[in-house]
């Protein structure tokens, strides 16, 4: 086992494009590191120069105290599934299993036996060791590509998007089983994916990713409570934060429906009368009914028309459309391009309390959170309400207490 | 028409197309069987009147076939091997690496496949006898390789494609070099493809009668089908056809074990089960 650790390091294709810009990584031995990021991104080009199947344009990979930038894969000793698993067609479960023992010749046959049933025994797979992968089904085949990943003693385990290619349900299932299986087996893992909802349950912590550069490395928790931009709070988080307009008008930030008191720790990074972009995840609203007496007191009221409702059993969105500056209209369709959504209309979604008997067409009283909206600069992108160093164990209230401290 | 009804035609016309193929075959091996007097007989009949196996027996003890059938199996296997190996890795080298004017490379073994063999005949000809391979085994397989190896590149290099990079990748990263990855995951996956361009190089070089007719000039070299054409009967007023058609027979049987025989394996897709499907 080993640790990580990327330096500086750039993809250029023959075109001179960019696929990896300048990204530094450290991963921790026993880590399990994700890299997201929508398509393009960058983030298998990454995870495939960690292996070796890509060429590093400069920069330093190490594994371990050993630079491999010029090894072949064979010779870095990782482990890696496929998103497609590239199984062996030809092979039966226990040969493809026992595939990497063969090649590295050190094993005998009784070894080679052993160590497979053991980990045929670990994805319980043992009853189709004779099978081909042909008569698997996807869950079965994705536990084999496991296998031959854990079968020997690599350095670290890497993971394509390996999930993707499952229904739903299985999704679910797989991803905690690799989750339970990277907890005992303590390895190193480097996770690709593009669902944020992995990236937020597996991760020790999360790298996200746009167009080639690295635009934040931190917790699942910091990432979605202090996004660094833009990017990255639109990216992080289901249904995603909603972007409004903000005007700064003395004491107050004027947004579409309502206006809330400008904190005193915000009048220095903000100048009064520009406009600025305003994040608010829908939990920061609730039907104003349904909020604590004492929770109220913290956010503002306001009246609005609710468009649609979503009904989810256990949650309820409400849809809300508003008006905003054409300027800001272009910068959020622009992100929303970078995330690989369309941005239809401006609206914002709001997280109702399931009880709630708001319906569409609708007028509806709601509560906004005052202490969970963060300002972001129209221009950069940049956030400029962050916290720093909120990462650390830091529960729920705690966080509340740093962000209205 | 309904549906029973244009089943019904398709049915007909399939009948009506295996007949017309099948007519030809049958005729040959009606007269294979035949005793040659059946052949000039006036009351002529489409099987024979009685079954003999004079005709095999007779060419089999004749050395103008047997040396011709060891020069075509000789030579059909070696120039079958060369150009599977050949092509195999020059159509995974095609089908995995950038290199530049790969694409001139492929329109020029197409190319060579395309070029009239009839007009290559004569210079060769001419250029055997001065390199002193003419009649000769190598004589014949320098021309069928030449003439079999664009396609079978083109076949291999497409099967190569079908298979997906991860199963290389996925190799190497298990610890396996270029070459066991090669030989332990791509050839396997790739057999079908091999197979079918084996079968289809070895039925060109059995087939070939210019080739054979033109570059050989004794038994040192011919092949089954230019010798067909030196058969003669027991005498000056026997026709040579019913031994024609026996030795066609027996030049036949390979053909069709070969294509019973690994009809499955060139159908049977391989791969199904390396990725999802």
């Amino acid at each position: 086992m080993a640790s990580i650790t990327m330096r500086n390091i750039v993809k250029k294709y023959g075109d001179g494009f960019p696929a990896v810009n300048d990204v530094s990584i450290d991963v921790a031995d026993g880590e399990f590191m994700i890299l997201v990021g929508p398509s393009g991104c960058g983030k298998s080009t990454l995870l495939r120069m960690i292996v070796g199947l890509e060429d590093i344009t400069s920069g330093d990979m190490m594994i371990g105290d050993t630079r491999v930038n010029d090894k072949a894969p064979r010779e870095r000793n990782l482990a890696m599934v496929f998103q497609n698993y590239a199984l062996y067609p030809h092979l039966t479960v226990f040969e493809n299993i026992a595939f990497p023992l063969r090649l590295s010749g050190k094993h005998s046959e009784e070894e080679i036996r052993k160590l497979v049933s053991e980990a045929a025994a670990t994805l319980e797979l043992g009853e189709h060791l004779d099978r081909k992968p042909a008569n698997l089904s996807g869950g079965q085949r994705q536990r084999v590509a496991m296998g031959r990943a854990i079968v020997r003693q690599a350095d670290a385990f890497l993971f394509d998007e390996p999930l993707s290619n499952l229904d739903a349900k299985l999704r679910g299932q797989m991803r905690t089983e690799i989750l339970r299986l990277q907890r005992r087996l303590g390895v190193t893992t480097v996770y690709v994916t593009h669902d944020q909802t992995e990236a937020m349950t597996l991760g020790d912590r999360v790298a996200v990713l746009k167009k080639g550069v690295l635009q934040q490395i931190a917790s699942p928790r910091e990432l979605y409570d202090q996004p660094v931009n833009l990017f990255v709070a639109g990216f992080i988080g289901s249904p995603p934060m909603n972007f409004v307009p903000a005007r700064v008008t003395g004491d107050t930030i004027e947004l579409p429906f309502v206006s809330i008191p400008l904190r005193d720790e915000w009048r220095d990074k903000v100048q009064d009368g520009k406009i600025y972009i305003a994040g608010v995840r829908p939990g920061a609203f609730e039907d104003a009914e349904f909020v604590d007496a004492g929770k109220k007191s913290r956010g503002v009221t306001f009246g609005v028309t609710i468009d649609v409702t979503e009904w989810l059993g256990n949650e309820q969105y409400a849809f809300v459309p508003f008006e905003a500056p054409a300027e800001i209209v272009s910068q959020l369709a622009e992100l929303a391009a970078d995330l690989d959504s369309e941005q239809m209309r401006t609206q914002i979604c709001v997280e109702l309390d399931p009880l709630s008997r708001v319906r569409n067409g609708d007028e509806a009283t709601l509560w906004l959170d005052a202490e969970r909206i963060h300002l972001f600069d129209p221009a950069t992108g940049d956030n400029l309400t962050r916290v720093e160093a909120a990462d650390d164990a830091v529960d729920g209230a705690g966080r509340h207490a740093a962000a209205a401290g | 028409m309904s549906s029973a009804k244009s089943a019904r035609w398709w049915t007909i016309a399939g009948i009506v197309i295996v007949l017309y193929s099948f007519v030809p075959l049958l005729w040959m091996i009606s007269l294979a069987f035949k005793p040659p007097s059946d052949i000039v007989s006036g009351t002529p009949q489409f099987l024979p009147s009685t079954f003999t196996l004079d005709n095999f027996a007779q060419i089999f003890s004749n050395p103008l076939f047997t040396r011709a059938l060891i020069n075509s199996i000789g030579i059909a296997v070696i120039a079958t091997l060369i150009s599977v190996v050949v092509a195999m890795f020059a159509a995974y080298a095609i089908a995995r690496l950038e290199f530049p004017g790969k694409k001139v490379l492929l329109s020029l073994a197409l190319g060579i496949a395309m070029f009239p063999q009839a007009a290559l005949v004569g210079p060769l000809f001419d250029m055997w006898r001065g390199l002193g391979i003419y009649d000769t085994w190598l004589g014949l397989i320098i021309p069928y390789l030449t003439f079999a190896l664009p396609l079978s590149i083109w076949t291999m290099s497409a099967f190569f494609r079908q298979i997906p990079w991860e199963m290389e990748h996925a190799a190497q990263v298990d610890g396996a070099t270029a070459w066991q990855a090669f030989r332990k995951v791509i050839v396997p996956l790739a057999a079908p493809g091999v197979f079918t361009t084996a079968i289809l190089t070895f039925f060109f070089c059995w087939n070939d009668f210019l080739f054979a007719i033109s570059l050989t000039s004794t038994d040192s070299a011919r092949t089954v089908p230019a010798a067909l054409a030196f058969f003669q009967g027991a005498s000056y007023f026997e026709s040579p056809v019913p031994y024609i058609m026996a030795a066609s027979v027996i030049v036949t049987i390979p053909v069709v074990i070969l294509v019973l025989v690994f009809q499955r394996r060139i159908v049977a897709g391989l791969t199904s089960g390396a990725v999802k499907g």
